[in-house]
């Protein structure tokens, strides 16, 4: 059973100087320890494994030709990262709904349930670096009530704005963004010790 | 703090043949749209280049060929006019109420003539006027000229060729395509 290793932020600023460098190992390190992180939140989002794989391969592309952009003063590498998967997988999802949506007018059928797919055991914890931190983010979530949690959730994964998500819970907008900032707030408390991502 | 939220989704192993690809992805040359725009305008700019070159090129092959066919006609006007065989005959026309002249240089020996008519008033769409070459043995065409403007016009004739001696010109008004024999209203009608 292999240990996760340890990415200090002297790690960090070691990999991102390798990687400014147009260093090609940097890249492949670098996947090493993200994709599975990047491909998971690609995957909670589009609920399709080639999609989702699609978005890394677009990530690790974006990641090579703008690394120079990444400003460490301003945030850590990985959630910049996992910032553009996210961006990148919302993108893919919007541009599914809206062929959906196409697709249903032109054919004036119901959109298709799309349905949970069958729930994939996540993989053993030697297999993927950073588990504590995803216990930590979980632990985060977990404190927060289900209303808020709901909210942060419909917000980051299904991309949903303030007036969608009240649409979608029913509730009204001005309550939705109440629960958003408090939720914030309490995840920022809650994750302010984060400054090395793995341990 | 939303940007950790990522790590709350469940990692996913990936196949093991994506990281090759991916790797392949983000490593390969950058496409670089501007370089393929500029190397598309460059090829428009070189076509519309040739393509402006050789119309230019066409245009004065075609003027190059014009003024040739100019000079050499003014060569052969020359030659007629400079003869020292050549007999020169005016003679006043009236046409349509205005007075013109049509001047003839018959050269005997190279057995043509060079016609120049002037002030002659435009023919009517269906008529057109015709020359005729007044010989031993008859009238013989000579030119038919339709004149829908108002401009000198300059024309050099092969006599006819044993068709019997020429004694002299005449002008008549004859329909567009012109006459076998002269049958309209004379112009004019003058003997060498």
């Amino acid at each position: 059973m292999t240990h996760p290793k340890r990415l200090s932020q002297e790690d960090e600023r070691s990999l991102v100087r390798r990687l400014k460098a147009r260093d090609e190992r940097a890249l492949g390190e670098l996947y090493d320890l993200l994709a599975p992180w990047a491909l998971g939140v690609a995957f909670r989002i589009l609920q399709d494994q080639d999609e989702a794989e699609e978005v890394v391969g677009d990530v690790f592309v974006q990641v090579w030709a703008r690394i120079d952009q990444h400003d460490s003063r301003r945030g850590p590498l990985v959630p910049w990262i996992l910032s553009i998967a996210r961006n990148r997988a919302l993108d893919a999802l919007r541009r599914r709904r809206r062929w959906w949506r196409k697709a249903a007018r032109w054919e004036q059928a119901t959109t298709a349930e799309l349905g949970d797919p069958a729930p994939e055991p996540p993989p053993h914890e030697a297999a993927v670096q950073g588990w504590p931190l995803h216990r930590q983010v979980h632990a985060a979530l977990a404190t927060l009530p289900e209303e808020q949690r709901r909210v942060v959730l419909l917000a980051y994964f299904d991309g949903l704005t303030h007036s969608e998500i009240a649409r979608r819970t029913g509730q009204p907008l001005g309550t939705v963004k109440t629960r958003l900032r408090i939720a914030q707030q309490k995840l920022a408390e809650a994750l302010q010790h984060l400054k090395d991502w793995m341990e | 703090m939303t940007d950790w939220l990522g790590m709350a989704a469940h990692p996913k192993i990936p196949r093991p043949e994506l990281k090759e690809r991916v790797l392949a992805r983000a490593l390969a040359p950058r496409r670089r749209p501007w370089r393929l725009a500029a190397a598309a305008g460059l090829v428009l700019l070189a076509g519309a280049g040739a393509y402006g070159w050789y119309r230019t090129l066409t245009t004065l092959r075609l003027e190059r060929d014009r003024l040739a066919r100019a000079v050499l006609s003014l060569q052969d006007t020359l030659a007629l006019v400079r003869s020292p065989d050549a007999k020169v005959v005016w003679v006043p026309v009236t046409t349509g109420g205005r007075v013109g002249g049509v001047t003839i240089f018959a050269d005997t020996t190279r057995h043509r003539w060079l016609v120049r008519c002037d002030g002659l008033a435009p023919n009517e769409p269906d008529q057109a006027y015709q020359i005729w070459f007044i010989t031993d043995r008859g009238m013989k065409s000579a030119a038919l000229m339709p004149m829908d403007h108002e401009q000198p016009m300059v024309m050099a004739l092969d006599m006819p060729k044993g068709g019997g001696r020429v004694m002299g010109a005449a002008m008549t008004i004859e329909p567009r395509v012109g006459s076998q024999q002269p049958k309209g209203r004379v112009v004019f009608h003058m003997n060498l």
